[in-house]
């Protein structure tokens, strides 16, 4: 944190609900094709935030509570690309999940934890400031 | 998705550990082939996911299916790792090295794949600074690179999404959906065919009376010189004579 790094941030406020997931990846195409990326990276970065968003929308819906938001947090610097997916929903482990065993049973949230840690440079699950998950997500450029 | 279930391919985590443990002792093929059926689903899910990047699902289900078995044949069930978590990374990576590598229709280098991007952030960023579209010349200074260099990235931006000529085509109305190549128009003889008439009908106008006559009765009655000299009463020599004549000028009007 010494030395501070000049840097654009584009914040989203979205309700958290799967129609909005299209919006937070169309709004993040804008945002990385800011930055010196490649089409697949680009890519790469849409899905991991839409499965961020995805995984929120969906526990959000378990724990009953649809009119809650989702803020789509992007900073943009020189060298790297941060996006935070928060939501309200607090934490129930900021371990990733395990993917599950039985080839039947497809558990997407694991699935998309750990899609996000394949197509992202760096993924952190954590406790909010306002009492929901914060997922960070990093792509450095180049 | 999760609860597509087909009883054929149903099974239990223990199955699936008894499977592997099988495969990894034996290295039977017919338990490989099982064990990829059982996670055809696995393979499915993640190349549902890469799906809106221009490519047909199949294509990515087939490609993540290397990838699926490459998994098969590399995971080691004693390590105590489960095998989806094991499989995900590789059938992912299988899927997006399909990107990296195939997916330009086109095969460009990668050098240029790279300088395109750069041109058309380039040619975005200049045009909100200059007030105008940038110059090709601006574009290729900017980005550090030849104008030549530059032309031809910005030329291939057009190469990672080549259309099927039997894509069907958007379009208002009840009629079936026309595909591309129903479009595509090739050369029509018969219109060519039909100007080069006109000229030469024009060209034989010009001719002499008696040129036009042999012209006609050589070429459209197909007579031979012979005969034409009979019913023009003149020798079979000036006949030839005269057509000879003829074509000449009639080459010269058509511009040959």
């Amino acid at each position: 944190m010494a030395v501070e790094q000049k840097s654009d941030i584009v914040e989203l406020k979205i309700p958290c609900k799967p129609e909005f997931v299209g919006v937070a990846r169309l709004s993040i195409l804008g945002i990385a094709s800011r930055m010196q990326m490649s089409y697949d990276d680009v890519e790469d970065v849409r899905l991991a935030v839409a499965e961020a968003c995805t995984t929120a929308v969906s526990r959000a819906m378990k724990a009953n509570k649809p009119d809650t938001f989702l803020t789509i947090r992007s900073e943009i610097s020189d060298t790297k690309l941060t996006i935070e997916v928060e939501d309200s929903i607090p934490p129930t482990s900021t371990d990733l999940p395990e993917v599950p065993q039985s080839p039947d049973d497809i558990d997407e949230e694991s699935i998309g934890a750990m899609l996000m840690e394949l197509l992202m440079d760096e993924v952190k699950v954590e406790a909010s400031k306002h009492g929901g998950t914060l997922v960070r997500l990093i792509k450095y450029a180049g | 998705m999760g609860t597509r279930r087909r009883s054929a391919t149903a099974a239990s985590t223990e199955d699936v550990d008894v499977l592997f443990a099988e495969y990894a002792r034996t290295r039977d093929p017919k338990i490989r082939e099982r064990l990829v059926m059982m996670h055809q689903n696995l393979v499915r899910y993640l190349a549902g996911k890469f799906v809106n990047r221009g490519e047909p699902l199949e294509d990515l289900v087939q490609v993540g299916t290397i990838g699926l078995i490459n998994a098969i044949d590399r995971f080691d069930p004693s390590r105590g790792t489960k095998f989806s978590t094991y499989a995900t990374p590789t059938i992912v990576g299988e899927i997006r090295r399909y990107f990296r590598d195939k997916a330009w229709s086109v095969k460009v280098p990668r050098r240029l794949q790279e300088l395109n991007l750069a041109a058309s952030k380039a040619a975005e960023t200049l045009s909100q600074k200059l007030g105008r579209p940038p110059t090709i010349q601006e574009i290729a200074k900017s980005v550090n690179a030849s104008e030549q260099e530059t032309l031809e990235a910005i030329e291939l931006g057009n190469a990672y999404d080549a259309i099927s000529l039997d894509s069907r085509l958007e379009h208002e109305g009840d009629s079936a959906p026309l595909s591309l190549s129903e479009f595509l128009g090739g050369t029509d003889i018969s219109l060519d065919n039909l100007e080069r008439y006109g000229d030469l009908s024009q060209a034989i106008e010009c001719l002499e009376p008696r040129e036009k006559a042999i012209i006609y009765l050589r070429f459209f009655k197909g007579m031979s010189q012979t005969e034409v000299a009979k019913r023009l009463n003149i020798s079979q020599m000036h006949v030839s004579r005269l057509q000879h004549k003829a074509l000449k000028r009639l080459k010269e009007l058509l511009g040959e």
